[in-house]
């Protein structure tokens, strides 16, 4: 007879309980609690909070000031390098040691999907990060009881640095999934510490960026809470903004990380495709908020903005999207064959018959409307709308188009996108260079050559100097939507000769 | 063949302009074990990662029990055990852990997982090292949990890409033990390997394959005897007799008689039936022939092996 005793049963509860997790959570736990990076981070962090306690606690007992700030100040630094550096630090090498070691190929013969595999990674060092956070609640709370710092603004940064620690994971996730060469993944992660240690230099501590969204840089003035209380909904729709900012990328992100994962066999596109498109509408729909909730002579402002962040993000998803095969494996063929109910409205995500391309003009019938419709521009700011969105087709579809149809063998997306990328700096420094060749000067102002040069044409769109040329530009959106077209119809006929061979 | 558990139909798989498998089509029958020979290169690897789902064929299907494994691959997952040429251990993780995971990791829950989990222990006889970390495990049972792993969610068929390589003569035996067990267990089991000898003891039939294409399929003699024309036959005399040669060369069916080397011995092709070779045995007795030996040469998968490959890699 086997006896029960209250603790057998509260660990049979607890492992019932734990089915409910995700298994690579509970794996990646397991060997993060036995890992030495874990226990030298926990640490490293209680002994970080106490010299901290323990400095700011001198001077406390000796004075009248609100010392709970500076602590709190002092906190956060440490936090923010928990979830800044060592987080991420973990996400990248766990993803990475999975590829080395080779033993992602076995998760992957199990049920588990690539999606559910990034997930779990990335929670994993969500409680990773919560168990760091723990060390120092204590001294968080002695920072609180000191003064000088009120509990929203607490929660609020600490909030911040954890949400914004696990869009950083999340980027190392998608980071450690680029290369399979262990050289090359070192040199990922080299730089990925770097451009972090840069972003933390630079950018400051989350308790400042709470602080900087309320009263702009330093963080002097009232408690925060008092100043969402005298502020109004702004800095609340602010924050809101921020973190909606925060998951709808980070959500891109482990989209990213598993379309490196699956294989090329698979579906890799139709996730990422809505992903981003949810992205756009948010850059749209921030756009088109700030434009409501201020004064007319502000919108311009918005809608240049809405023209280089949607302008820079249809440009990347371009690149990819209308560089992508035109044939589909047998099985995301079947996979469109069987699609039914509600997936069947999906078609413009897939992937395969150019409907990338169609994808990248959906959404910039959509800019271009919301431009013309929602903001209250100008003609000519229309037409620089209109320009961005012409030369991106005249960038990413025209080499597209022409690998397709000059090159003698299929050619793979990868070199296509080489392609366009190389014709981005051929087109805009060439004609300079050349005409230094013949002249022995550079010549710095606007002409003719340089309206092939995206940059420059769109950043002195309103200048008198390139309004002539203008019609050029448009002209080469005209050859690019062409380009997209004759994409299209090329996608078409590829899956049309795909159906009859399967 | 009690029902097909693995059918596989004119696989084709192309990297660049290299068919690394190319119409390729067998099938393995439950409780069957299929050994999976051929050079280097020849395309074993790739076929099996097909066939685990990890790679998808540009032509042709492979059906596991029933399931296609191109339009089904998740089910197809459910039924087949994957086992790599390496053992795939995590650090930090103990034995029991590591089922446990991938117990998880097929949807396993509860007391089903634990049950799972304890009977694969058991079954694998790695109950004394259930808290030992993977990683600090030898080969041989690194390859025992690796197994453990592959059959953890009970599935139909299992694939295994070389596992006995470099195990010890003593682990391969185990090794070896444990895969006839999953067989009599009603498991069918599709392994390569590059000992021949051994997959001529584990395995019920084999499939050889090269650039690609599978040359032969069928048990060693079937593919042996499909492939030589003749028996061979060996004669050994208890006394040395000159005039054997000649008689031999008389006998209906008897080709290219010649002296094996050892006293007595003689060996010869015939083309005939079993009654024919019997016959001939007593016509030898009646003349007054000392036979001590009477034998068809017993050729092996090595054999078989060097016979069907020309040796060439893609």
């Amino acid at each position: 007879m086997i006896l029960r005793t209250p603790e057998t049963e509260s660990a049979d509860r607890l492992d019932r309980l734990s089915d409910l997790l995700s298994p690579i959570v509970i794996k990646e736990v397991r060997q993060m609690v036995r890992g030495r990076e874990f226990n030298y981070s926990f640490t490293l962090s209680v002994v970080a909070g106490l010299l901290v306690a323990l400095y700011t606690g001198m001077y406390a007992t000796t004075g009248t000031e609100d010392y709970g700030v500076g602590i709190f100040a002092a906190l956060m630094a440490c936090l923010t390098v928990v979830g800044v550096v060592i987080a991420p630090m973990g996400a990248f090498n766990a993803l990475r040691n999975e590829r080395m070691e080779r033993t992602l190929d076995l998760v992957t013969v199990t049920t588990l999907s690539p999606r559910r595999i990034v997930i779990g990674k990335l929670m994993a060092q969500a409680v990773k990060l919560a168990t760091l956070f723990a060390a120092l609640a204590p001294f968080v709370a002695m920072s609180f009881l000191l003064g000088g710092i009120d509990f929203l603004t607490i929660v609020l940064s600490l909030a911040a640095v954890f949400l914004w620690s696990l869009w950083a994971c999340a980027a190392a996730l998608f980071l450690s999934c680029l290369s399979r060469s262990r050289a090359i993944s070192g040199l990922i992660f080299g730089g990925m510490i770097i451009l972090l240690l840069f972003v933390i230099g630079t950018g400051g501590m989350g308790f400042f960026l709470v602080r900087t969204v309320t009263y702009g840089p330093g963080y002097g003035g009232p408690p925060i809470s008092s100043a969402f209380v005298t502020g109004g909904t702004d800095l609340w729709w602010g924050l809101a903004g921020m973190t909606l900012v925060c998951v709808v990328s980070m959500v891109n992100l482990i989209l990213l990380a598993e379309n490196r994962l699956l294989l090329p066999t698979e579906d890799r596109s139709t996730a990422l495709r809505i992903g981003f498109f949810v992205q756009f509408l948010l850059i749209i729909g921030v756009a088109v908020f700030q434009v409501s909730s201020r004064p007319t002579y502000l919108a311009s402002l918005f809608a240049n903005m809405l023209g280089v962040l949607g302008g820079l993000q249809l440009a990347g998803v371009a690149l990819f999207s209308v560089t992508e095969e035109l044939v589909l494996s047998r099985r995301i063929h079947l996979q469109n064959k069987n699609a039914s109910g509600w997936r069947r409205y999906l078609a413009i995500f897939r992937p395969g018959g150019a409907r990338g391309a169609a994808y990248i003009l959906a959404q910039m019938a959509l800019f271009l409307a919301v431009g013309a419709v929602v903001l209250p521009i100008s003609g000519w700011e229309f037409s620089w709308l209109v320009a961005i969105c012409g030369y991106i087709c005249f960038f990413t579809g025209v080499p597209a188009c022409a690998g397709r149809i000059l090159s003698p063998r299929p050619l793979k997306p990868v070199h296509l996108r080489v392609g366009a990328l190389l014709l981005f700096p051929v087109a805009t420094l060439l004609p300079d260079f050349l005409v230094y060749l013949v002249t022995g000067d550079f010549g710095g102002i606007y002409s003719l050559r340089h309206v092939l040069d995206p940059i420059r044409t769109l950043s002195a769109w309103s200048n008198p100097t390139t309004t002539p040329w203008h019609f050029l530009s448009l002209g080469l959106g005209v050859i690019g939507v062409a380009s997209y077209l004759i994409l299209i119809r090329m996608g078409r006929r590829a899956s049309s000769a795909n159906e009859t061979a399967h | 063949m009690n029902g097909t558990i693995l059918e596989v139909d004119a696989l084709v798989r192309s990297f660049g302009g290299l068919r690394a498998v190319d119409q390729v089509s067998f099938s393995v029958g439950k409780g069957q074990v299929l050994g999976f020979i051929g050079p280097n290169g020849a395309g074993k690897t790739t076929t099996m990662r097909i066939l685990a789902t990890l790679d998808l064929p540009q032509g042709g299907d492979a059906r596991i029990d029933g399931v296609s494994i191109v339009e089904y691959p998740e089910q197809a997952r459910r039924l087949t055990g994957f086992m790599p040429d390496y053992a795939g251990v995590y650090v930090s993780t103990t034995v029991a852990e590591y089922l446990d995971f991938f117990a998880r990791s097929y949807g396993i829950r509860g007391a089903a997982r634990r049950k799972s989990v304890d009977g694969i222990i058991e079954f694998m006889g790695i109950g004394d090292i259930r808290d030992r970390p993977v990683e600090s495990l030898s080969k041989g049972l690194q390859q025992r949990v690796a197994l453990g792993r592959a059959i953890v969610h009970d599935p139909q068929l299992l694939i295994l890409d070389e596992p006995a390589a470099n195990l010890d003569p003593r682990a391969r035996i185990e090794f070896r033990t444990l895969i006839r067990e999953l067989a009599a267990d009603g498991k069918t089991v599709l392994l390569s390997s590059h000992i021949l000898t051994e997959l001529s003891e584990i395995c019920d039939e084999v499939a050889v394959i090269e650039r690609g294409r599978i040359l032969a399929t069928g048990t060693v003699q079937d593919i042996l005897r499909g492939l030589r024309r003749h028996r061979i036959l060996s004669l050994r005399l208890a006394v040395s007799n000159a005039a054997i040669e000649r008689f031999l060369l008389e006998q209906p069916g008897v080709l290219k008689v010649h002296d094996a080397g050892d006293s007595g011995r003689w060996q010869f092709e015939f083309d005939g039936a079993d009654d024919a070779q019997a016959a001939l045995l007593q016509r030898l007795v009646s003349a007054g022939f000392p036979v001590l030996e009477f034998t068809a040469q017993d050729a092996g998968l090595e054999d078989l092996f060097m016979k069907i490959t020309e040796g060439r890699v893609q």
